[in-house]
């Protein structure tokens, strides 16, 4: 909890470049691999439209400008990749530039402005166990209600075993480039 | 996710936004100039 006079104590600075943090989104497809949308792993938040700027917005009240010192709003982003093992069913991760008003925390930024740099699809449970050292996804399972779910070759037989079947398996290589494709980025090469 | 306390606020406006552009002209061939005719050898009368 950060206390009021904590907050007085805020330093203020302007600047002219985005800052660029990481981030994961959840996928969302029809079965064929198209009208993909990138979604934030959390709550029902407002998706990631292609070609567009996300606009931050706060869903607690709409009584102030997102993000808000005294809340959690805004579109966030981490300093580095470790944080980002804990969210939940990621399928892509990615660099996102944030700009507008930007809070900088210990372990990343909320922004009121975003659009993603460099993407590309992870395995969520090799990214899980293993971070940066883990395989890319061989295929993407697409599940009722258009989750798409990026997984490996062992990971995929692994979910099978326990139920987790995909109504059907698209290629990881195309999906990523139609991703790339559809939001005008790069592939994410290295990290 | 736990980003932490936070530490600052910075307000940022870019030169350019960190958009693309949503649409690029299509690529329109140059029409090639038409080749020089060839010289004529001059005829002796």
């Amino acid at each position: 909890m950060t206390t009021a006079s904590a907050l007085r104590d805020i330093e203020a600075t302007t600047g002219i470049e985005p800052i660029v943090a990481w981030r994961t989104w959840a996928l969302t497809g029809h079965r064929d691999g198209s009208n993909l949308l990138l979604r934030p792993v959390a709550g029902r938040s407002r998706p990631w439209r292609p070609m567009q700027v996300a606009e931050a917005g706060c869903k607690h009240t709409r009584l102030h400008a997102s993000p808000s010192l005294g809340c959690t709003c805004g579109l966030h982003g981490t300093h580095g990749i470790d944080l980002l093992r804990r969210t939940r069913c990621p399928a892509v991760l990615g660099r996102v530039a944030l700009w507008g008003r930007v809070i900088e925390h210990d372990h990343g930024y909320r922004a009121q402005y975003a659009y993603p740099q460099l993407v590309t699809l992870i395995c969520q449970f090799c990214f899980w166990q293993w971070g940066s050292h883990g395989a890319g996804p061989d295929v993407v399972g697409w599940f009722p209600r258009d989750g798409l779910v990026p997984l490996c070759w062992s990971h995929l037989e692994l979910a099978q075993r326990y139920g987790m079947e995909p109504r059907r398996l698209l290629s990881a290589d195309e999906v990523g480039l139609a991703l790339r494709e559809t939001y005008a980025v790069d592939q994410l090469a290295r990290w | 996710m736990d980003i932490g306390r936070p530490q600052r606020i910075i307000e940022i406006e870019p030169v350019s936004l960190p958009l693309p552009s949503p649409d690029l002209p299509a690529y329109e061939p140059a029409t090639e100039p038409a080749p020089d005719p060839s010289p004529v050898e001059p005829v002796d009368p």
